[in-house]
């Protein structure tokens, strides 16, 4: 994968594409986007950020498993009592031990949870779990792992389980087994990426050398030891994992910027440049103002969801400079960088991460940071990026489809996306969540291993759905339920338009590299 | 704007959720947080200025994390440090004897760290005597022991806090001069060469 993002993004600055002035003016002229890779709106005028993946690229390569697992979904009778026999294992599980601010895990309430994950290692040690303690948890978990050598010991790899409304999902990786349980009706594909994620968590903040080194010497080892004190991260990326249409996109978001303050402070990250540093990224919140890369070293979307999710997570950046180890693993599952984060200004929204090659190089990167700083806060566009701040969404209604309530589109060839705010009717979480979940539904039709589909058009009571892949983008649409297809499909058009006119201000049109 | 010149490298040592970071809230903020614990990630670097006499030092103090996670990278924040505060707290046996492997580490590896134990949450024993683990004289004897200054702390209430980085300040300001005779460098040992004066070389 990352060879072939890298020989697209190549191809591109030999100048298969036409150079950059023509583009812009075609760009205008042609207010109906292609359909082709590049040239939809959004797409970066000379070479992408990012790794240039497919959303599920870790999966793909695991095909012919997927072909496996089909026929061993017809299984799934045979295993529903061993499920069952998880869930009985479950009201046993009373630890006497349990600390009393942790849920109690033979409660209804913690069974009724929408969905549960677990970390073990090979050995069936408990690693993490979402909601409970692995203590209390621990013979439940010792069930687990014996369904999954079980199953492995007659050669077959077990992936799902399908029983009573729950669907029980493992991923192997060694030395960790992921479990996750789910009451929605999310596929198996989507909810082993969501493992993916959390692996990868674990991956970027132990090595997977580490981790295999750890395990070699000794099987039985209790991970939670080095664990410790990062669990909320894997909550916190869980509960993103819910509600972040950018993990189920395989892309990020920017802040709405003017193009023409976006490359001052792009380029006055750039010439902040030091030996060590391979990437300078500039976050609001949760939203991307500009990343700045090493030329030849792309990062990948998972990677910048893992950071986001690091800074996100923690108010501990909040004082002084952070400097901290940080596996990428889907750049490097061997070793660590060292990120320098800071925040701008004491009570900013804008945090600078710099991610450093050399684990002594503190002072370099606290200086590049000092030199960004001085460089920018001399410019006008950094008052136009505090403006920025202060609407760092925008509403729907500015599209001007009056049935329209909500959208995501991700332009591929950049891997960023535009969303609006959540409209009034999605006003709670839980509706939110509901939201993203028929989102993932499409997500998921659209991404069907065997039968994916191109388009797809869905009616309901609270809403009508519209999702559409071309080669060059992928859009989900929410409208009132009240519209008709017709009325649909020409709200795309009229969409596509609308973002091709904010493209500049929407997405990172000239990405930059030192 | 001018860079900021650093003096003394210290650094906090101790087993997660002592009060590392607390304390160095409350000597830079003069505040204490209240809600839920945040662990540190990595460590955490911040300069201050500290009057001393008639001079101002600046010193540039490492918030380490306690996690055993970050144990391996430990060595990059405390290497050519001048001061040490290996924290412990008041109230929690356990970490005690982390304290004591901070401390060995350092005698094995930065000879010429000056170590101050600390130990935290002092406030909590006022308010409960029966909540204390570590008595005072042990510790006492123990700092002895091994050369160190001991200091007992609040974050919360401030009890202490100015007086154990101001102890460390003095500390520096009169051992400096001392050093740079000793160093024929006269920068610190284990340093690296341009990183601890990074911005005055560069002016
Ligand atoms: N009562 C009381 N609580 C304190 C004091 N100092 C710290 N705490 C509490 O102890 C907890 C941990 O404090 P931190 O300062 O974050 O601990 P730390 O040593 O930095 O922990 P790590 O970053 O994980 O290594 C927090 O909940 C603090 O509120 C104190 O002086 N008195
Ligand atoms: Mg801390």
């Amino acid at each position: 994968m990352d060879g072939e993002g890298q020989r697209a993004a190549a191809s591109w600055e030999n100048g298969t594409l036409a150079p950059v002035d023509r583009l812009r003016s075609e760009r205008a002229d042609s207010p109906t986007p292609g359909l082709v890779e590049g040239t939809e709106p959004g797409a970066g005028q000379k070479s992408a950020m990012f790794v240039h993946a497919q959303s599920f690229e870790d999966l793909t390569a695991e095909a012919e498993e997927e072909a496996r697992r089909e026929t061993e979904l017809d299984k799934s009778g045979e295993c529903a009592d061993d499920l069952k026999a998880l869930e009985e294992q479950h009201s046993n599980d009373v630890s006497s031990e349990a600390r009393t601010k942790e849920e109690d895990v033979s409660s209804e309430a913690w069974r009724s949870h929408r969905k549960h994950v677990f970390v073990l290692s090979e050995a069936g040690k408990p690693i993490y779990t979402r909601y409970g303690t692995e203590e209390a948890l621990s013979s439940t978990m010792g069930v687990m792992m014996a369904l999954v050598s079980f199953v492995e010991a007659e050669k077959n790899i077990i992936r799902s389980i399908h029983a009573d409304g729950c669907k029980v999902v493992f991923l192997t990786k060694s030395p960790l087994v992921l479990v996750g349980v789910s009451r929605t009706c999310q596929s198996d594909k989507e909810l082993l990426r969501e493992l993916q994620y959390i692996y990868y968590q674990i991956v970027s903040l132990l090595t997977l050398t580490q981790l295999n080194h750890i395990f070699q010497h000794k099987q039985n080892y209790d991970l939670r030891r080095l664990l410790a004190g990062s669990e909320y991260l894997t909550d916190n990326l869980l509960h993103r994992l819910d509600r972040d249409p950018g993990l189920l996109l395989s892309a990020v978001t920017c802040l709405p910027l003017p193009s023409s303050s976006r490359d001052v402070v792009s380029s006055s990250l750039q010439a902040a440049k030091s030996k060590s540093l391979v990437f300078s990224i500039l976050l609001a919140g949760d939203r991307l103002v500009t990343l700045v890369r090493k030329k030849d070293q792309f990062l990948h979307h998972i990677d910048l969801h893992l950071v986001f999710n690091l800074v996100g997570s923690s108010s501990s950046f909040r004082e002084g400079e952070g400097w901290t180890p940080i596996c990428l693993p889907k750049f490097n599952t061997a070793g660590f960088f060292h990120a320098h984060i800071s925040y701008l200004e004491p009570a900013s929204e804008l945090c600078l991460i710099l991610v450093s090659t050399d684990r002594e190089d503190f002072f370099n990167m606290s200086d590049c940071k000092k030199r960004f700083l001085e460089r920018l806060s001399k410019r006008t566009a950094y008052t136009a990026l505090k403006e920025a701040l202060k609407c760092p969404s925008y509403s729907v209604a500015q599209v001007g489809i009056p049935e329209l309530r909500h959208f995501l589109y991700k332009s591929k060839s950049s891997g960023l996306y535009t969303s609006p705010e959540f409209p009034e009717v999605y006003q709670s979480d839980e509706e939110q969540e509901r939201l993203m979940g028929l989102y993932q539904d499409l997500h998921s039709c659209l991404h069907h291993p065997t039968r994916p589909l191109r388009s797809f058009y869905r009616c309901s009571e609270s809403e009508n759905l519209l999702a559409w892949v071309t080669s060059g983008f992928e859009l989900y649409l929410c409208f009132s339920p009240l519209g008709t297809k017709a009325l649909a499909v020409s709200a795309v058009t009229k969409l596509l338009k609308w973002i091709r006119k904010e493209e500049d201000r929407l997405f990172i049109l000239s990405p930059l590299t030192y | 704007m001018s860079a900021m010149r650093v003096d003394a490298k210290v650094v906090m040592l101790g087993k997660e959720s002592v009060g590392k970071t607390s304390l160095v809230e409350r000597y830079v903020h003069h505040r204490f947080l209240v809600g839920p614990y945040q662990n540190t990630i990595g460590a955490a670097f911040v300069a201050k200025p500290i009057q001393v006499g008639d001079k101002v030092i600046t010193l540039g103090i490492w918030d380490t994390a306690g996690s055993e996670r970050y144990e391996a990278m430990s060595r990059i924040y405390y290497r050519g440090a001048r001061a040490a505060i290996v924290c412990y707290d008041l109230t929690d046996s356990s970490s005690f004897q982390r304290a004591r492997f901070w401390v060995k580490e350092l005698q094995n590896c930065e000879e010429h760290c000056k170590i101050y134990l600390c130990g935290t949450k002092n406030d909590m024993i006022e308010a409960d005597r029966s909540l204390r683990q570590i008595d005072y004289h042990d510790a006492q004897d123990f700092a002895e022991e091994i050369g160190a200054q001991h200091f007992e702390t609040s974050s919360k209430s401030g009890n202490n806090v100015d007086e154990l980085f101001h102890k460390v300040a003095e500390d520096y300001n009169n051992n400096a001069f001392q050093y740079m005779t000793a160093e024929d460098t006269g920068v610190d040992l284990g340093q690296k060469k341009d990183s601890y004066f990074y911005s005055c070389c560069h002016n």
